[in-house]
Order: structure tokens, then C-alpha cells, then sequence
């Protein structure tokens, strides 16, 4: 746009482009993908990519609820219970005589009035909502192993409806870009993605300009809690069976995880849901790439929290780099 | 000269209270349109009491406030920006996270798309560049976060929001508060502008009397709860100003 940028244009915008956090993150993934394959030539495989694929989807799909929360400054640390408790819901509900479909839609109402319920408290009671979603987390688990009685189940519904729902092999991930895609307009392009970042900036200041705040926090937490009890829906399809255990707090985790290495603020005020969707594939393709180097599991857990720590100090330093970043 | 401008907010006998303490003890003041008005006095003399009053932050136990000749309620701080009052606050009022048109139409956004309510990043960076042009608020680029302006320049953008949004009763909240010299030029000659365009009314709290005389029309000043002096600036001084509030302070000791 100025003058100064004319002559390298282009030089100056891919030094601002690296200056991203999701930039960072696409580099360090390409030289881990070109490590991976060198390593192991199966690794770009049609099979392999298939399994990548669903290693991106679900944490990928938490992450978009977990990053509106995180830049209005709140947190979800039930969403992988929720996760758990959601196939259970609509495996009951299926069982009273009610179809398939409405039982999917039964149970992510469920879902969402968990999600309004952990708003409630937050909000209405101000309990930080690390406090009131660490106590959901439990209370959920107890529900789901409740429900289930401890027992796994299987999937039923018909073929065409199991195949969309997760398990043809990439209709999960279909469904985590469809979603990526309309969370990425939401925070971007709507009142309601901008009030959440302006909310997470400045709360003093967001109130003085008559947003509200209580809406749009509760709003974020529904949204959390229905993509966390979608996400189980799909995972159980996939896999074609439910586990009372499934999700969990690894899932949450990882789902925070994606977005924070993706550039989002842990205190609130920025974030990109771009950002979250490469976090969770670089995750992705460490988890994928050690585990078909058939690395021991003992060190695996090291290589992740390492690749965690390194994406973040990363990140620090080039938004000091940027100029801006955190005061 | 300020007789023949219109009155633009005037507030009657406003007498406010908090538990056993009277902050404010039937203070009358007025403004018209294209005056400055500087509110000066001690911390706790009332003076964001005051304030709060004409945000319609506060309502008064008893007193009117009227604007443009007639009586109004400002129960809420919506009502009273429905009536054109805003109110800058130092250092609260913007978002550091967002760029500069995103501050400069929080809570405004223009949308596009119909039914999608899709925000218009292009017309509101567009109507941001030309507000900030209207009055001579020049910044780097519109798409800058507002957390890599300076001081002076974020408060301008404030300013500059709460014109862009008809007020017509401007207030500012100690608008050169922790600022250098030239950052104060550039708050200092905004409101100069805003003057000349006739058809604001501003009301400035402040500390600083040197500065206050300089920007402001008239002076009031407020010591526990009650206006103890009002001049215009021209026929007052820094000197005269401490001179009364020295008094109050050798009062106050020998008391």
C-alpha cells in the first residue's frame, strides 16, 4: 500500500505472512511431513493421508469451539466428556422407538443445554468457568459411565446415514472443513465473531459500547458443547462403536492444544480459527508420522509436549517480532 | 458570546448521595453548542459524579438535566446516547486487539449480504478513514491495531468515534491525562476543531488548570459537591484558580 513497500512488494509480504502465527506452524508441518516421508515412504500413501485425515478431524472440530471461548477469556474442559456422553444420548433416545436422525438432533440438544447450563453458572453465578467446566468434566463422566453402566455399545442407523455421519473415510473430515469453513466467517465476518474478540480485548470497553457480553460468552459456550457432542457422534460412527471412555480430556486437550499453536491468545483478545485448523494437522502429523515409526510410546508423549512447547515459544517471539502481540 | 450560541445540555440543582456521603450538593452548569466547558476540582469533588450524571451512568436524587431546552431522564447510559451525549473515557474505551475501523464501529457495524449480516469491512474502513480525515486525525494506516497507536492517537480515535456517531454533547473524561506535551498538541488541537465546527458541546474534566484555559471557553470549579467558581476563560487565570483552592486547602488544615 505505500510507497516504502512498492519495490519488494512481494519479499515484504512474505516476510509479514511468516510473521503469522499459522505461518509458523504451516513451515515447521511441511519440514515435519518431508521428515516423516523421508523416514518412512508410506507415510504420503492414500492410506496413510485417509488416517491423517482423521486425525485432524475431531480435535479439529473441538478446537473451533474451544477458540471462540478462549479469546472471549473462557474456557470449556468438558467438551471431551460431552464428546463421550453425546452417542450415549442418542443411543438411548434411538432405543425409546425415536429415529435415528431426530435422535442425533435429540442429542445435540442435549448437548447444547449443557453448554447453556456451564453458561448459566459462569455468567449468572461468576464461577470462572475453569471451575465450572472442570466440575462438569467430572459430573459428565460420571453421567456417560452411568448411562452406559460402563459398557461400550455399538452404533445402529442405516448405511447411508452411518456413511455420512463419520464413516465413510472422509466424510469426518469433510465435516470438520464445512465447519472450519462456517466458524472461520463467524469470527470473521459476523457482529458476533467480532464482538467475541472486542469482549475478550477489552471487556470494560466492550460493555461501554452496548455489546453484550453475557449473550455472546453463553452463546460461545452452547456452541462449544453442540460441536463437542457432534464431534462424538461422528468419532462413534467412524469407528461404529461407543465408548463411555472415549474423548476425554486428551481430546479436549488436544483440541486446545490445535488452537493455541495456531496463534490463539490463551488471555483472550485474539485468535484465528485458521490457526486452530493447522495446529490440530500438525499435531496431527506428529501423532500420525511417530506412531507409524513405530516410536515407543513413553517417548512419543515427550516428542508431543515438546513439539507443544516449541510451537508456543515460537509463536511469543514472533508476535514480539510483529509489533503487537501481547502488552 | 456564548449567549448567543443555543444551550445545548444544561443540568439543574443535582444533588447525588451514596449512603451518608453527598457527592454532589445542587451543582447547576451548563454548555451550549460549539463551547468547551472545563470541569476542574480534586479528586472526590464531584466531578465524575457529575459526569456519570450526563452519561445517564448515574441518576440523581433530585435536580433535572435538560438538553436542548427540555427536561430529560437519562436512566440508562443508552438513553443519554440517544440524546447525543458521549463520553470518552481515558484508556477504556478501545479495543487494543482490533483495528482501528473495527474500534471506530464497535456496536455500529455497517453489514452487508442481507439476511447473512456479514460485516462490511470494506465501507467501514472507508467511512473510518473519512471520519478520521473530517477532523484532522491523520493515522498510519486504518488497519493498524489500535494497541500500536500512542496515547494521544488512541484517545483522537475515541474522540473521533463518538463524533462520527452524532454526538452532539461531547464528554471527556481527563482527556490529557498521563500524556506528553506534543501527544497533548494533537488531543488539544482536535477539540480546537470540533469547536470550530459549532454544533458540539463539549465538557472536559481536568486537572491540569494551565491547559484547561487553554482549550476551554468557560471553567467551573467543583469542591465538595458544589461549584465554588465559574468564569469565563478569558477573565480568569491558573493564578486566580489556585489561589481559591489554596485557600480551601489552608481551610481545610486549620479545621
Amino acid at each position: 500500500m505505500t510507497d516504502a513497500a512498492a519495490p519488494n512488494g512481494l519479499a515484504r509480504r512474505a516476510y509479514a505472512f511468516l510473521l503469522k502465527p499459522e505461518a509458523s506452524v504451516i513451515v515447521v508441518s511441511v519440514a515435519l511431513v518431508v521428515y516423516f516421508e523421508m523416514v518412512n515412504r508410506n507415510f504420503l500413501t492414500g492410506a496413510n493421508v485417509r488416517t491423517l485425515s482423521q486425525f485432524v478431524a475431531a480435535p479439529v472440530i473441538i478446537a473451533c469451539g474451544e477458540i471462540m471461548l478462549l479469546i472471549c477469556r473462557e474456557i470449556d474442559l468438558s467438551a471431551g466428556q460431552v464428546f463421550a456422553l453425546a452417542p450415549f444420548l442418542m443411543e438411548n433416545v434411538n432405543d425409546w422407538g425415536v429415529p435415528e436422525p431426530l435422535a442425533i438432533v435429540a442429542a445435540l440438544a442435549v448437548c447444547a443445554s449443557i453448554g447453556l447450563l456451564i453458561g448459566l453458572i459462569t455468567i449468572g453465578l461468576r464461577v470462572p468457568s475453569f471451575i465450572t467446566t472442570l466440575g462438569m468434566n467430572f459430573l459428565i463422566t460420571g453421567l456417560t459411565l452411568t448411562i452406559s453402566r460402563g459398557y461400550p455399545a455399538n452404533t445402529s442407523g442405516g448405511p447411508v446415514l452411518t456413511g455420512i455421519m463419520g464413516e465413510w473415510a472422509y466424510s469426518e473430515i469433510i465435516w470438520a472443513v464445512v465447519i472450519v469453513a462456517g466458524m472461520h466467517i463467524v469470527l470473521r465476518h459476523t457482529r458476533w465473531g467480532l464482538h467475541t474478540v472486542a469482549i475478550g480485548g477489552n471487556l470494560i470497553a466492550s460493555a461501554e459500547a452496548g455489546i453484550a457480553i453475557n449473550r455472546i460468552k453463553i452463546g460461545n459456550f452452547v456452541l462449544t458443547s453442540t460441536l463437542a457432542g457432534l464431534c462424538g457422534l461422528l468419532e462413534a460412527f467412524r469407528v461404529g462403536s461407543i465408548d463411555p471412555l472415549a474423548g476425554g480430556n486428551n481430546m479436549m486437550f488436544l483440541g486446545v492444544a490445535s488452537g493455541v499453536i495456531g496463534g490463539t491468545a490463551i488471555a483472550g483478545g485474539a485468535g484465528t480459527i485458521i490457526g486452530g485448523l493447522v495446529g490440530g494437522i500438525m499435531l496431527a502429523i506428529l501423532q500420525d508420522g511417530f506412531t507409524l515409526q513405530g516410536i515407543n510410546a513413553f517417548a512419543f508423549d515427550i516428542a508431543i509436549g515438546l513439539a507443544i512447547l516449541l510451537a508456543m515459544i515460537a509463536n511469543t517471539h514472533l508476535a514480539r517480532l510483529r509489533g503487537g502481540g501481547p502488552r | 458570546m456564548s449567549d448567543a450560541r443555543t444551550e445545548a445540555i444544561r443540568a439543574e440543582r443535582i444533588v447525588k448521595s451514596f449512603g451518608n456521603v453527598v457527592a454532589l450538593n445542587g451543582v447547576s452548569m451548563q454548555v451550549a453548542h460549539g463551547e468547551t466547558l472545563g470541569v476542574l476540582g480534586d479528586n472526590g469533588a464531584g466531578k465524575s459524579t457529575l459526569l456519570k450524571i450526563l452519561t445517564g451512568y448515574h441518576q440523581p436524587d433530585s435536580g433535572q438535566v435538560y438538553v436542548d431546552g427540555k427536561p430529560v431522564r437519562l436512566g440508562s447510559v443508552d438513553e443519554a446516547r440517544a440524546f447525543g451525549i458521549e463520553c470518552v473515557y481515558q484508556d477504556l474505551a478501545l479495543v487494543n486487539g482490533l483495528s482501528i475501523y473495527h474500534n471506530m464501529f464497535l456496536k455500529r457495524e455497517l453489514l452487508w449480504g442481507g439476511p447473512l449480516k456479514l460485516l462490511d469491512h470494506k465501507s467501514m474502513r472507508r467511512r473510518a478513514a473519512e471520519a478520521l480525515a473530517d477532523i484532522g486525525v491523520s493515522v498510519p494506516s486504518i488497519d493498524l491495531e489500535v494497541g500500536q497507536l500512542s496515547g494521544g492517537q488512541r484517545q483522537a480515535i475515541a474522540v473521533a468515534r463518538a463524533v462520527s456517531s452524532n454526538a452532539r454533547i461531547l464528554l471527556l473524561d481527563e482527556p490529557l491525562a498521563a500524556m506528553g506535551a506534543r501527544e497533548a498538541r494533537l488531543i488539544i488541537d482536535l477539540i480546537d476543531r470540533l469547536k470550530a465546527r459549532g454544533d458540539i458541546a463539549v465538557v472536559m474534566i481536568a486537572h491540569n488548570y494551565a491547559q484547561t484555559l487553554e482549550i476551554c471557553d468557560r471553567v467551573i470549579l467543583v469542591q465538595h459537591g458544589e461549584i465554588t467558581f465559574e468564569s469565563r476563560t478569558a477573565e480568569t487565570s491558573a493564578e486566580e484558580l489556585l489561589d481559591i483552592v489554596r485557600r480551601e486547602y489552608r481551610a481545610a488544615r486549620a479545621g
